[in-house]
């Protein structure tokens, strides 16, 4: 029913059902501490403001076992863990993984789920989601040309704490374009101006219930007392133990009025200082990298005069003349390693001072309300 | 005439025979809990389910208490099926690839029963139940739990879930016989579902049956304004009491009394300290966070931005230069954290070395 989606309708908004925020929720839940990653199934619907995500169904990936060796390059500079959670957090491109969704999506196809895959979803703790593996994950979904994909992040420490927290993000194009051509020195970031900033964008996310849902959840609650007006109770025994004042999956959520500091500031705090560290690194790499270019260099310039001089000898003496140009084959000068992971440990810093704005926002607002409750004389 | 006897029918739960197991086998009935999602994935089949078919079947998987006694419900993927008024088939096939697809993501999860979207029961019902609790493939030597779920459109959702017992008539009618028991069951949650279902309970309440993710601070304005709400309703039944226009009830006040007395009681003094302790935390941890921000756009900038000065060694020194700040705001930070924490500096002793050793090389 989707009119055919042109590349320029640009992807303004994703809808997902209750019945995927539901199971993402229980995955990840259920795999924490370490990332629970699946895929999405849905289609997108356009319009003349432009295309809208609806997702309807998903599952979740098995982790994968490591098949492909690490990369010459990245060796270089990083050392790969083969723990469960990267390789859960690499499962979308994993290649088995691969299979298992086209296995998946063919079995759900016959009982009349979408078969369309819109992307995939990842769950993290405290925002501590952007690193390589899911920029990489994103690509593979982004790479095919018209696609619409999007990535979901869950944040489980910060839902059970307070409101649900989902975000759905997409690599910006500019980034694409970067990404492609694999090299981020400094020239060539310089050329396309690139920042942090642009890495990432986020797409507004809605929850939609289907009909069917609707009345059921209408109808969970108790059906409304038959009398006008509840009996007293008894005593207070009764109170607590009336099925009537039954607990009710529907209630207000009422613990986000939980005030507690301490542990979130802890874990930002702990966060900041790994994010920190990573810069620090980072850095260094490319400070090491800079000597080492500046030592090649006065080698390669010392090498030179002294060829000159040779020449110059040479020449007096009517001999052949060396090659001045051969110290590209003698010398070779280092690679500059990439600024990709600066520029990812810069969009995740900013990831975090979001989320401590908002806390701070929140947590302000509940503190000056406690305070007023205990100290009633003085609302300034 | 006669006085009415009371005919009972003992149920007990059908016991595999020869079961071998150390602990004592209970003939209790399964109690069955079931999560929101799997509810959720049932309803979103019947709604998709083909237009010529009026009930839907698929599989339920869960996990099992030690003894049996207790199921949990926790995932159910649909299984195609044609009926017809006289004969009903179910793909095996597909149910047995999907069965093992799913226990590669999630090898927790084992078969322990199916659903069915329209609430009668009948020898189709029998036949499939029969199926799903063999041996080899089914739940055995577990009974198999039978979910149903029924869709009508204009009446209410009604789900309840049995298992069954064989029961015979004939030996070649046994097959697609037996007698379903119903069994307790309710949906369990956790915090993070609680979360999830308060957001999807707001959109049922709207027109379009949609809601955009809100914000912290939007839940936060929500539920005070609930509280709120409810303490209006208390004041109003508590004055209505006092001018003797409702009826009082002691065990009421009584709650009340315990429940009011739960505000701690501290002196000003102290609550205004914490107070002021507890925002600077919380201010200074924000203003860190944004700097930290700044100073590595700063150097993200200045370390691409430094070779428009001509040549490379313009920026080593830069680079030192940004390193020595980076220090300073790390034992800034690190300060402010050890100041609150006391003596919680475990690795810091080892870090402020490891950033000594940059510096001299």
């Amino acid at each position: 029913m989707a009119e055919p989606t042109t590349a320029s309708a640009p992807l303004k908004e994703v809808q997902i059902e209750a019945l995927v925020v539901m199971r993402i929720i229980k995955h990840s839940t259920s795999a924490f501490p370490t990332p629970a990653t699946g895929c999405l199934l849905g289609m997108d619907v356009a319009d003349n403001v432009g295309t809208q995500i609806q997702v309807t169904n998903c599952f979740p990936f098995p982790a994968a076992a490591p098949d492909q060796p690490p990369s010459q390059q990245e060796q270089q500079y990083y050392q790969q863990p083969t723990d469960a959670a990267t390789l859960a957090a690499g499962a979308p491109r994993a290649k088995s993984n691969v299979a298992y969704q086209s296995e998946m999506v063919k079995y759900l196809r016959e009982v009349n789920v979408d078969a369309q895959s819109v992307g995939w979803y990842i769950s993290t703790s405290m925002g501590n989601f952007v690193n390589q593996n899911f920029i990489e994950n994103q690509f593979f979904y982004q790479k095919v040309t018209d696609e619409k994909t999007v990535a979901l992040v869950f944040d489980v420490g910060r839902s059970s704490a307070g409101s649900l927290s989902l975000k759905a993000y997409r690599l910006s194009p500019s980034f694409m374009a970067s990404y492609r051509e694999g090299k981020f020195n400094t020239e060539a970031i310089q050329k396309s101006n690139l920042r942090y900033q642009d890495i990432l964008v986020e797409l507004p996310l809605q929850i939609h219930n289907s009909h069917l849902l609707t009345s059921f959840l209408h109808q969970l609650p108790q059906p409304p007392p038959t009398k006008n007006a509840l009996d007293f109770p008894s005593s207070i025994v009764d109170l607590t133990h009336d099925p009537n004042i039954s607990s009710n999956p529907l209630a207000p959520n009422l613990d986000h009025l939980d005030l507690s500091i301490d542990p979130f500031m802890e874990k930002t705090c702990d966060l900041l200082l790994d994010s920190i560290e990573a810069h620090q690194t980072e850095q260094n790499n490319a400070q090491y990298y800079q000597r080492s270019l500046a030592r090649e260099q006065t080698k390669i310039q010392a090498w030179q005069a002294k060829r000159k001089q040779e020449n110059q000898l040479r020449g007096q003496q009517k001999q052949p003349l060396l090659d001045e140009n051969e110290w590209t084959k003698l010398f070779k000068l280092p690679q500059e390693p990439s600024r990709l992971e600066s520029m990812l440990v810069g969009r995740q810093v900013e990831q975090y001072a979001r989320q401590v704005d908002g806390f701070s926002a929140v947590v302000s607002g509940k503190m000056f309300g406690v305070r007023g409750t205990m100290l009633p004389g003085d609302i300034a | 005439m006669g006085t009415s006897q009371n005919n009972y029918l003992h149920l007990a739960r059908p016991l595999a025979p020869a079961a071998v197991s150390t602990t004592a086998p209970s003939t209790a009935p399964l109690s069955v809990s079931l999560l929101p999602q799997a509810l959720f994935s049932i309803l979103d089949h019947a709604s998709r389910r083909p237009a010529d078919q009026e009930r839907v079947i698929g599989t339920l998987l869960g996990t099992r208490s030690e003894d049996g006694t207790e199921v949990h419900i926790t995932n159910c993927y649909a299984v195609p099926h044609t009926e017809t008024a006289e004969q009903v088939e179910v793909d095996m096939d597909y149910q047995k690839a999907m069965l093992s697809l799913h226990l590669r993501s999630t090898p927790k999860e084992v078969l322990v029963g199916w659903y069915a979207t329209s609430g009668e029961l009948n020898t189709f019902s029998a036949l499939i139940q029969n199926f799903y609790g063999q041996q080899g493939e089914g739940t055995f030597p577990h009974p198999a739990v039978h979910l149903t779920v029924s869709t009508a459109p204009g009446r209410d959702v009604d789900a309840r879930t049995y298992i069954s017992a064989p029961i015979g008539v004939t030996a070649e009618r046994a097959a697609d016989s037996c007698l379903f028991i119903p069994v307790p069951h309710e949906i369990r949650y956790g915090d993070a579902e609680k979360s999830g279902l308060e957001m999807i309970a707001i959109a049922k309440e709207r027109e379009d049956r949609s809601l955009l993710l809100q914000t912290d601070v939007e839940t936060l304005e929500r539920a005070i304004e609930q509280v709120l709400e409810m303490l209006e309703r208390v004041s109003n039944y508590v004055s209505n009491v006092l001018d003797e226009e409702a009826e009082p009830s002691s065990a009421l006040g009584q709650f009340l009394m315990n429940t009011l007395s739960l505000a701690p009681k501290v002196d000003a003094e102290s609550v205004e300290r914490d107070f002021n302790n507890h925002i600077q935390d919380v201010l200074l941890v924000s203003y860190l966070a944004n700097t930290i921000r700044t100073q590595i756009d700063l150097s993200n900038r200045l370390a691409t931005a430094a070779l428009t000065m001509g040549h490379a060694e313009g920026a080593p020194p830069t680079d030192a230069q940004q390193q020595d700040n980076k220090q300073q705001s790390d034992r800034g930070g690190r300060g402010g954290r050890g100041g609150r924490g006391g003596g919680r500096s475990r690795g810091g002793g080892d870090r402020d070395y490891q950033r000594e050793n940059p510096l001299g090389l």
